[in-house]
């Protein structure tokens, strides 16, 4: 039953991707501007018609656009995303240097979010007219409203510029050793950004469902018949995190759109940079890598949803859903 | 033993309970009749002291001699949870989703009382047996059982407790009349054995009359009418009385 509910999942989660790139892959194209014109390089100028359609035969951006994603998805699928336009090294190569910064800041900024949030959830949610509890829609509007760009600069303009507390940008000290103390210091602005961002949000989300909870026909049973304080909290906790982590689940991609703005301008090497820096130049194989990866990291992360979702929810463990 | 003098309640100003005077003799099964809206799921919220938070309660509820209007909150909780136990009408949602019957009928008994999970197993499994529930009742979820189970397991959460009062909101309304006859059963068996104090709200006249000692009739917040069960269904005194019991037989 497990092992078909998991084939299912893979299964759904390709095809996925293939839309996911497929949409990518015909959106870049239809962009304005030569899909060749990264490769120029800064030749552009000078390259006589020929030379240019000579470029265009050699990466096959000539054909039809229909066969180049044929031939580009049949490559991904053998594990070769190509070669980057710009640099010339492969894009897998390329992303593996990138892939872990951009999965650091982002797991950290998750954890960070789901404690958090979690604690201020309950609290508020528990204490229902509390200051907690009113004031938490106060951050929570704030929190998604100011764009994350924003807070980036406001941040770099006081703790870097004001009162050097913190560097305005890059992933280690040109002096420093580059260990985890030099990595955590230069973390600690994009990941603030990152965390205030959500973490209101997710907060709001979690209390909204434990107020709900709360006021359930059995928390009233419980309560009325003396069941102690505590295991009530338990009780209702149980059953509000089921879609406080689906909602997380849903949430994960833009935590990934996220960090695209906080690399950029934080200078954090990671994906979300490469992926601007790759539109700026039109470099579709990095561009199309990265999308890639992403997707995979996205509907990886929504697979261990599913799973603690069926250990969090009897119904579909036992209701044969799954 | 359980006396409820001059309560009134009032919601935004309305008055739910109008200067409402009974008492439930000890050890008899108790139970009030009377329309949707006369006020008999207030009267079972102002005792359990789960009124919404709106609500104005004045008067006085006596058990044992004290008066549980007037004693702090937890106090209030202390001895609800020393002496008290509740069924309530809707079973099926009486239960978290989520959690097993053992977890939750645990909650609901021997945790309350300071008891390990041990103590409570041994003596739950026995009481199982005897309402009739399925082996593995306490490894099941509450969505794995019908209304009739859950409600007996609330019954056997009763059984478990041994309360010196046993209160009821409508608790044969959502099962079927096998159902019905089984749960009135086992709650006259109860009562025999532990001698328990029972207030039941009941809107079936049936079902009120095979159970009750006592009944008390409800209209617009206020007793009409209070006698044994003979009088109330043979020589109803009160014009409402008399009309309940003309539609109903």
């Amino acid at each position: 039953m497990i092992a078909k509910w998991i084939g299912k999942r893979v299964i759904m989660g390709t095809i996925v991707l293939i839309i996911v790139s497929f949409l990518s892959f015909f959106m870049m194209h239809a962009a304005p501007g030569n899909p060749a014109a990264a490769y120029y390089g800064g030749n552009a100028q000078t390259l006589s018609t020929a030379e240019k359609e000579r470029i265009e035969t050699a990466f096959g951006l000539d054909q039809p656009i229909l066969y180049q994603y044929g031939v580009w998805l049949q490559e991904a699928l053998q594990g070769n995303l190509g070669y980057s336009a710009k640099e010339g090294r492969p894009v897998a190569t390329i992303i593996q240097e990138r892939l872990p910064n951009t999965l650091q800041l982002v797991v950290l900024t998750l954890g960070i979010v789901a404690i958090a949030s979690t604690w201020l959830g309950i609290q508020a949610g528990m204490k229902e007219g509390s200051l907690l509890d009113r004031g938490l829609s106060f951050v929570s509007i704030a929190s998604s409203a100011i764009p994350p760009f924003w807070l980036g600069i406001l941040f770099i303009m006081v703790f870097s510029v004001q009162l050097g507390w913190f560097p305005t940008s890059g992933m280690k000290d040109v002096r420093g050793d580059g260990g985890l103390v030099d990595r955590l210091y230069h973390m600690v602005l994009p990941l603030s950004v990152l965390v205030l961002s959500h973490v209101g949000v997710f907060a709001r989300f979690l209390q909204e469902n434990v107020k709900a909870e709360n006021h359930r026909y059995y928390v009233q049973v419980a309560r009325a018949n003396g069941v102690p304080e505590r295991a009530i909290r338990k009780m209702v906790l149980r059953n509000a995190i089921i879609p406080y982590i689906n909602y997380v689940g849903v949430t994960i991609p833009s935590f990934f759109g996220g960090s695209i703005v906080v690399e950029t301008l934080f200078g954090w090497s990671g994906l979300g940079q490469l992926l601007v820096k790759a539109v700026m130049v039109k470099d579709f194989p990095v561009l199309m890598g990265a999308i890639l990866i992403i997707g995979v990291v996205v509907v990886f992360c929504l697979f261990v949803i599913d799973v603690l979702m069926i250990f969090l929810n009897p119904r579909l463990r036992r209701g044969g859903i799954v | 033993m359980f006396k409820m003098e001059n309560v009134t309640v009032q919601i935004n100003e309305k008055f739910i309970l109008n200067n409402l005077s009974f008492t439930v003799p000890k050890g008899q099964i108790s139970v009030i009749i009377g329309e949707s809206g006369s006020g008999k799921s207030t009267t079972l919220s102002a005792i359990l002291g789960i009124l919404p938070a709106l609500a104005t309660v004045e008067g006085s509820i006596f058990f044992n001699g004290r008066n549980l209007v007037a004693l702090a909150k937890q106090d209030q909780a202390a001895l609800r949870q020393r002496h008290f136990f509740t069924i309530f009408q809707d079973a099926a949602n009486s239960f978290s989703p989520t959690q097993k019957m053992k977890q939750q009928l645990y909650g609901l008994t021997a945790l309350r009382m300071g008891q390990t999970m041990a103590v409570f197993l041994a003596k739950m499994k026995r009481i199982v047996q005897d309402l009739h529930l399925p082996d593995d009742v306490l490894e099941r979820y509450p969505f794995e059982l019908s209304g009739g189970m859950l409600q007996r397991c609330m019954l056997a959460c009763a059984l478990y407790l041994e309360p010196a009062v046993l209160l009821a909101d409508e608790p044969t309304s959502s099962l079927d009349m096998l159902h019905q006859q089984e749960f009135i059963q086992q709650l006259k068996r109860l009562h025999s054995q532990l001698e328990t104090t029972v207030l039941l709200i009941i809107h079936d006249l049936d079902v009120a009359a095979s159970i009750a000692d006592f009944i008390l009739v409800m209209k617009n917040g206020e007793i009409v009418e209070r006698g044994q069960v003979t009088e109330i269904f043979e020589q109803p005194k009160h014009p409402y009385t008399r009309q309940l019991v003309a539609h109903h037989f």
